[in-house]
């Protein structure tokens, strides 16, 4: 069956792929879902910043609407505080028409169920087979859904937020930080929060535009040229970019450094499972493992799952985990929701530089290093899973092989490092990482996994 | 509940003044859609204009009509002010002040609860006139839409029309008296402003199904006087100076005197004209329907009585361009000019209640200084494909025959004791004969004669088809 829910929602060129018709359809497949699980269904709608988000959060509320479903419209907001939103005021289910980090030209539909975590494969896979077979269970004209707003969400969660941490240590601090939030949704609650916590901000692109006209909205270094300057230009604290959608963010320290998403990840880890003295953290199997060498200083233990944030969300739930998250910067807090949350993160961040009182960039020093190196080999997508699995057979009795996973893809572990290959799910690639002690080693392995795939192809 | 598969869009949904049909047969979130698409292709490409403002009613289905219809707005790039769920009066109003290229009212009016609609209207109050709706029909059937590029999709503001709306009639209308009025909203989109603003200018109000329900379960939405039993009623127990009753959406107020007696809505323009108009010289528009009591009360006072066909966008039009003071529409739609062009049914009882104010007699008194003559209606079968030809011919014939013969709408036909008008209707198999005389005998002779004449052109024209 053809998808239409990737990684993280559906997504597209808006008035292209991702249309009025399709969010409308959408709507009415997803209402049609909920209405078999639940008599009276209550939906609570938000947006992103983009200029495509009220034509498609309309096109969504028909549908809901249409299928008896009730909407409740909370406006701007991060993508978090919709999830929070849905958790906390008992909502049936949560949309968020966003794009997070994609172009401006692009737009999407993201779902959330009931406790605010992001649709299971499942449901996505209900919802698209209801969709294809457009059958859905329209409501009688005494039975269509009623529409409200609601202007509360964000207090509510800003309110939520700052629950989870020592607002007093923060406070006494007085940190001054350079705060970019791309022009996407953060805009709307990051200022508020860091003032609240007693900080000096300094805003950058802080007014939400779906242009974006300050800076392309996902954090990579690149992008946060800005900030970086900004934050050594003003002897900052450190620095605070955000993505378009404002479920992650990534670190400047105070010498204007970008620190990298499997760092704060790390830095994070450590300080949550030694305040817990261990406990079960989770990320994905592309994390550097300088994750697991930090949260095993604690007595902790980790758990790889596959690539995507709902999925490490879900096995986080199912085992009580204290902490998990992603290396792009994603982080995810279970006491507050299982979800990744920018402002949860920065507030820890700030937790944690007020209660060590050392400077960001001596913290993530102490985090061991490694080389990564990302790479893809092409591979026709029909071959993907019998090159996998050549792959596999091929390298299972090499000498230098420690230990074979096979969570996501092949990855195989060396005594220096390991190499993870992963077929996309959209391009005829493999995705390649490689994390080794020295780049040229990377490098080398890097090129032998190459070599060993083109010919494994020419024999398949 | 139900399960349906996409249906074609029936072109009979496109009626000459609005777009109506039963919920999930007839329109759905897909056809608002599309019609969004086409008012927003309509407004860009035809007016060189950018935005639209919409409402809509109480209904339960508009809300989901009204996003799927801002959702084709918006992908052409034209941006939408939405007000939300309001009276008729509210939205207009709302897309007056905020200069609106087109205000656009999802409502199926005074029909029954499972129908709804969309009309549409200039941001100045006019009516959009038929070939207008039909421009925007051809580019739903055709699917012709020009959508923008993801940098201009339109946007949408919500906007507030209940405070504004209200403080209009609050700068506008100031009473002396505490006048009774006994209120009756149905139920429908009128309870979200008459009862606040009528208590805020200093009635004593006695509602009459004033809570709002969507489902208009207490009484039809149509205020035909076989519905108004409960306000006539209610009236008579509380000795209220008058009642009025609202259609579904606000744009028709039906008046209640003193005793009981539920007014034309050609007597109650007839009152207002008489002693509402601070002006005695200008122009009253009247349709073709309307009764020659009308002419008969008004002209002597100094107006000039301009008839003009059937249909309010027709009203509003003709209200603008020779700056009428007052229109008046057989079918209840009324309009003074000196507050709106379009057809707020608010003002009306309101005027009624500043010509209360200013004597000491009560409405009754005014309603039998007009005498009433007897009317008849008649419908005649007839084929929809030739309904119109016999129109034509009987047009050309009674041109010929008669002295007083208006062919604006139909063909009316006056004599110094009466009149007949023959108009086909818009939307079923039928001709429409309309009659009035001074004497009952009158009345019978005028419209035998010219039922006569028409049944026999109708099988006249159907044995050389």
């Amino acid at each position: 069956m053809t998808r239409l829910f990737g990684t993280n929602g559906i997504r597209g060129v808006v008035n292209q792929d991702m249309n009025s018709t399709l969010a409308l359809e959408i709507g009415q497949a997803w209402g049609t879902y909920l209405k078999k699980t639940v008599p009276r269904p209550k939906c609570a709608i938000g947006t992103d910043a983009r200029l495509s988000n009220h034509m498609l959060k309309s096109a969504v509320t028909a549908g809901f609407l249409s299928t008896g479903c009730d909407v409740v419209d909370v406006g701007l907001v991060p993508t978090p505080t919709l999830q929070y939103t849905v958790k906390e005021k008992q909502f049936d289910a949560g949309v968020i028409i966003t794009a997070s980090h994609n172009p401006p030209q692009f737009n999407g539909i993201k779902g959330t169920a009931s406790d605010g975590t992001e649709l299971t494969k499942d449901v996505e896979e209900t919802i698209e087979q209801i969709y294809f077979s457009q059958r859905f269970a329209l409501s009688d004209w005494n039975e269509v859904g009623s529409y409200a707003t609601w202007t509360g969400a964000i207090e509510l969660y800003i309110k939520g937020v700052l629950s989870c941490v020592d607002v007093a240590s923060i406070k006494k601090q007085r940190f001054h930080v350079v705060l970019d939030c791309g022009n996407g949704a953060g805009s709307l609650v990051a200022p508020i929060l860091l003032k609240k916590l007693g900080c000096v901000v300094t805003e950058l692109n802080c007014e939400p535009d779906g242009r974006f006209p300050g800076r392309h909205s996902e954090p990579l270094p690149e992008n946060l040229t800005m900030l970086m300057k900004k934050v050594s230009e003003t002897h900052a604290s450190f620095g605070i970019g955000l993505d378009g959608d404002a479920d992650r963010v990534i670190f400047i320290d105070e010498h204007g450094s970008y620190i990298w998403g499997d760092k704060s990840l790390s830095l994070v880890g450590r300080y949550i499972t030694r305040e817990k003295k261990g406990g079960i953290t989770v990320t994905p199997v592309t994390t550097s493992t300088c994750f697991e060498d930090v949260i095993r200083q604690n007595k902790g233990r980790v758990i790889y799952t596959k690539v995507g944030s709902p999925i490490v969300a879900g096995v986080m739930k199912q085992n009580h985990a204290v902490f998990g998250g992603e290396e792009n910067g994603g982080l995810i807090f279970p006491e507050f929701q299982y979800c990744r949350d920018a402002a949860m993160s920065l507030v820890t961040i700030l937790e944690i530089l007020a209660r060590e009182k050392r400077p960001l960039s001596e913290l993530i020093a102490q985090i061991p290093s490694y080389e990564m190196l990302k790479t893809k080999i092409p591979c026709p997508s029909e071959k993907k899973e019998r090159i996998i699995n050549l792959l596999a057979d091929e390298m299972k009795n090499h000498r230098e092989i420690i230990d074979i996973d096979r969570t996501d893809g092949l990855k195989l572990y060396m005594k220096d490092g390991w190499v993870l290959m992963r077929p996309s799910g959209t391009e005829p690639i493999f995705r390649v990482y490689v994390q080794a002690k020295e780049k040229q080693r990377a490098e080398q392995v890097a090129l032998f996994y190459k070599n060993l795939a083109a010919s494994l192809m020419q024999r398949a | 509940m139900c399960s349906v598969m996409k249906q074609p869009i029936s072109k009979l949904i496109f009626r000459a003044y609005d777009i109506r049909g039963l919920y999930n047969k007839d329109i759905s979130p897909e056809i608002f859609y599309k019609i969004g698409l086409a008012a927003g292709t309509y407004v860009k490409q035809t007016m060189q204009g950018k935005q639209i403002t919409v409402g809509g009613d109480i209904r339960q289905s508009s809300q989901s009509l009204t996003h799927a219809f801002i959702a084709g707005v918006t992908a052409t790039g034209v941006h939408i002010n939405h007000t939300g769920t309001t009276s008729f009066g509210q939205t207009l109003f709302t897309g007056g002040e905020l200069k609106a290229d087109l205000i656009a009212f999802v409502t199926a009016s005074h029909l029954p609860p499972e129908w709804n609609g969309i009309k549409f209207y200039y941001g100045d109050g006019v009516g959009f006139p038929e070939e207008n709706l039909m421009a925007i029909r051809d580019l739903v059937l055709q699917d012709s839409f020009v959508l923008a590029g993801w940098d201009h999709i339109g946007q949408v503001t919500t906007v507030e029309a209940t405070l504004r709306y209200k403080d209009f009639f609050a700068s506008h209308f100031k009473f002396k008296k505490k006048l009774t009025v006994a209120l009756d909203c149905g139920g429908a989109s009128m309870t979200l402003s008459a009862p606040e603003i009528f208590k805020s200018l200093g009635f004593h109000v006695i509602p009459v199904y004033c809570d709002p329900d969507p489902s208009f379960s207490k009484r039809p939405s149509d205020p035909k006087p076989k519905n108004l039993t409960t306000l006539v009623q209610t009236l008579k127990q509380n000795s209220c100076d008058f009642g009025v009753a609202f259609d579904g959406d606000g744009d028709r107020a039906v008046i209640v005197d003193n005793t009981g007696q539920i007014l034309s809505a050609d007597l109650t323009g007839i009152i207002i004209g008489k002693y509402g108009l601070k002006k005695k010289k200008g122009i009253i528009i009247v349709n073709v329907e309307c009764s020659k009591t009308v002419k008969e009360q008004l002209e002597p006072l100094g107006y000039h009585i301009k008839q003009i066909q059937v249909g309010h966008t027709f009203l509003t039009l003709e209200a603008k361009q020779t700056g009428a003071l007052l229109g008046i529409e057989s079918s209840g739609h009324l309009i003074i000019p000196e507050y709106f062009l379009f057809d707020d049914a608010l003002v009306v009882p309101l005027k009624i209640a500043e010509i209360l104010d200013n004597v000491k007699r009560p409405l009754h008194d005014f309603v039998i200084e007009s005498p009433s003559y007897p009317t008849r209606k008649e419908e005649i079968e007839c084929a929809d494909d030739i309904k119109f030809e016999v129109i034509k011919r009987l047009q050309q014939m009674l041109s010929k025959e008669y002295e007083q013969v208006n062919i604006m709408d139909g063909v009316r036909i006056d004599f110094k004791e009466g009149w007949v008008l023959i108009r086909a209707s818009n939307t079923s198999p039928i001709i429409r004969l309309t009659a009035e005389a001074d004497t009952t005998a009158i009345l019978q002779e005028l419209s035998n004669r010219f039922m006569n004449k028409t049944q026999d052109l109708i099988r006249q024209i159907k044995t050389t088809q």
